[in-house]
C-alpha cells in the first residue's frame, strides 16, 4: 500500500509569507455486490425481503442485485505542518448515500510526547472494535462487520481526543480517552427506517475511553462511552418514559479478544448499551483459517433487547488476490426473533461479494 | 520422479534465493534492537528507539520480494496482514506508515544521512557508512 505516495507539495500562500505542507493523499474503497437470495421481510411494516447489511447508513439489499449498500471509496488527505503538528481530513462517499461526497474526518493532531498525541475536530466514535475504520473494509476479514453490532445511528463525533501509547513489558498498551458531541440534524437510520419522518438525533457530554493490550498474537480491547441523548421527531422532543424529562443517559461498554497464531484468527467481541433500564447486548465470534492467499471464515453475531432480537450466521471467504486489494465472497443468513414491533427487516438469506483496497 | 526432484530443487533454488536481511541504522546510533524491538516499529506500535528518539523508519513497496521476506522473516506476518494493520492504523489517525524508499541504494544513503534512520537491506550491500544491528 502506497499510502501517501501520492505525494504532491502544496505550496500555500498564507498571510504574510509562504507555508510549505506537504500533503499525503491515500485512500480505500470497496465495490460490492449482492441479493437477498430469500427472505420473509417484516408484512407488519410492508417491508418485502430484505437484509439490513449496515444499520447507521440504511445499506439494504434486496432481491434484485445491488452494488449500493456497502460499496464505498475514501480519500485522506494529510498534511505534516512540522513540529508534531498534522491536519488531516478524510472524505467519504457511500453507495447507500449515492456516493455523494463528505468530510467524515476533519482533525487536527499535535504529538504531545513519544506517548501522548492530542486530537481535535471530527472522528469516528470507537465504540466497537471496527467501529473507527469500519469504512476501511480492506482492514478487516468479512465483507462488513456484524450488522447486529454496528447498529447504533450516530457514528461520529467532534470533540477532543487523546491518544496514549505505552510499552508495558512485552506488552503494547495504547488507547484514547475523548469527549465531544454529535447534532445530526436529520438522522438516517431513524428518520428512514425507524421512524419514516425527520428525526433530529444528539449525543451530547460524550464521554469516552479505549484500552488495548497487544502481544504478539494476541490483542485485548476494552472500550466504554457514555453520553446524553436527546430526540426531536418533526420538530417535537421526545420525551423519554424512563427519565420523565428530554435527555436520557446511556452507557456503553464493551470487551474485544482477538488471536492471530499461526495461521488461525479467532475474533470476538462482546458489548452492552444500557438504556431506558434496559440492556442492549451484543456478540460476535468469528473464526477464519489462512491458506495462503485464502481465508475461508465463519461468524456469528447476535443482538439482544427487549423486542428487538435478531442474530447472523455468515459463511465466506476472503482472497488476498493482490498486495494492496482483497475479494471476498459472502453468505449471511438473518433470523429476526423481533416481537412487539422491535422486528427489524425480518429473517433473511443474502449473498455478497466485491473487493476491498487500499493506496 | 522427474517432476519430484524437480519440484525438490526448486524449492531449495528459491531458500537459496533468500537474501539475508541486514537491519540498519546510522553508525553514530547505539541502541539495541531485538527482533520484538524491530517487529514494534514496523507494525505501528513503537515509534521511538529505547532512549526516545523518533524513529524513521523505511521499508519497500509490497510488491518487492526483499519487503515480502522481511515481513515474513521478521514480523511473523505476510504482507498483506501488515498491509491490513497499517491500513486500520492510517486511516484511524493512529499512526505513520514507514517511508516506502525506491530501491536498497536510497536505503542506505537515507540510513547514511540521518541517526534517527533505521531500514533494511540485502546484506551484501552493507558497507561502513551504517551500522547493521541485526541479520536475519
Amino acid at each position: 500500500m502506497k499510502f501517501g505516495y501520492l505525494s504532491v507539495l502544496l505550496a500555500a500562500a498564507l498571510c504574510s509569507g509562504t507555508a510549505n505542507a506537504e500533503v499525503n493523499i491515500s485512500g480505500f474503497a470497496s465495490v460490492v455486490g449482492g441479493k437477498v437470495l430469500s427472505g420473509d421481510g417484516v408484512p407488519e411494516f410492508g417491508l418485502g425481503p430484505t437484509f439490513l447489511a449496515n444499520y447507521p447508513i440504511v445499506g439494504v439489499y434486496e432481491k434484485d442485485w445491488t452494488f449500493k449498500p456497502d460499496s464505498k471509496y475514501g480519500l485522506q488527505f494529510s498534511a505534516d505542518l512540522s513540529e508534531g503538528l498534522t491536519a488531516t481530513a478524510q472524505l467519504v462517499g457511500r453507495g447507500a448515500d449515492d456516493y455523494d461526497p463528505a468530510f467524515e474526518w476533519a482533525y487536527l493532531s499535535y504529538e504531545l510526547n513519544d506517548h501522548w498525541t492530542l486530537q481535535a475536530g471530527k472522528k469516528r466514535l470507537p465504540l466497537y472494535y471496527y467501529s473507527d475504520f469500519f469504512d476501511v473494509s480492506y482492514a478487516y476479514l468479512w465483507i462488513r462487520p456484524a450488522a447486529d453490532n454496528y447498529t447504533w445511528q450516530i457514528f461520529n463525533y467532534t470533540g477532543i481526543n487523546a491518544l496514549f501509547n505505552y510499552q508495558l513489558g512485552e506488552w503494547a498498551v495504547s488507547g484514547n480517552l475523548y469527549t465531544g458531541r454529535e447534532d445530526d440534524g436529520k438522522n438516517k437510520l431513524l428518520s428512514d427506517y425507524f421512524f419514516r419522518s425527520p428525526v433530529r438525533e444528539i449525543w451530547e457530554n460524550i464521554v469516552g475511553g479505549v484500552v488495548s493490550f497487544n502481544r504478539d498474537w494476541l490483542d485485548l480491547r476494552l472500550t466504554y462511552m457514555t453520553y446524553e441523548n436527546r430526540r426531536f421527531i418533526d420538530g417535537q422532543p421526545r420525551i423519554w418514559a424512563s427519565t420523565g424529562t428530554d435527555t436520557r443517559r446511556g452507557k456503553f461498554m464493551g470487551f474485544s479478544a482477538n488471536i492471530d497464531y499461526n495461521n488461525w484468527v479467532l475474533l470476538s467481541e462482546l458489548n452492552r448499551l444500557q438504556l431506558d433500564n434496559d440492556n442492549l447486548d451484543t456478540y460476535m465470534v468469528s473464526g477464519g483459517y489462512r491458506i495462503g492467499s485464502w481465508t475461508p471464515f465463519i461468524a456469528y453475531a447476535d443482538f439482544d433487547a427487549t423486542g428487538e432480537v435478531h442474530n447472523t450466521t455468515s459463511v465466506g471467504v476472503r482472497w488476498d488476490f493482490h498486495s494492496s486489494a482483497a475479494f471476498k465472497l459472502q453468505y449471511d443468513s438473518v433470523n429476526d426473533k423481533g416481537y412487539d414491533g422491535g422486528q427489524v427487516a425480518g429473517d433473511s438469506k443474502a449473498l455478497t461479494f466485491g473487493v476491498d483496497l487500499v493506496f | 520422479m522427474n517432476k519430484f526432484s524437480g519440484f525438490l530443487l526448486a524449492a531449495v533454488l528459491s531458500m537459496g534465493a533468500q537474501a539475508e536481511i541486514a537491519l540498519i541504522v546510522h553508525p553514530s546510533n547505539n541502541a539495541e534492537l531485538d527482533a520484538d524491538y524491530i517487529q514494534k516499529i514496523y507494525t505501528g506500535k513503537l515509534a521511538s528507539f529505547p532512549d526516545g528518539e523518533s524513529v524513521v523508519a523505511y521499508n519497500f513497496e509490497e510488491s518487492n520480494p526483499l519487503r515480502q521476506q522481511f515481513d515474513e522473516k521478521v514480523l511473523h506476518r505476510q504482507t498483506q496482514q501488515i498491509q491490513a494493520l497499517w491500513a486500520k492504523l492510517v486511516f484511524t489517525g493512529k499512526g505513520t506508515p514507514p517511508t516506502v524508499a525506491a530501491d536498497p541504494a536510497e536505503v542506505m544513503k537515507a540510513v547514511a544521512a540521518d541517526a534517527a534512520a533505521i531500514g533494511y537491506v540485502d546484506a551484501s550491500l552493507v558497507d561502513a557508512s551504517v551500522k547493521v544491528v541485526a541479520k536475519f
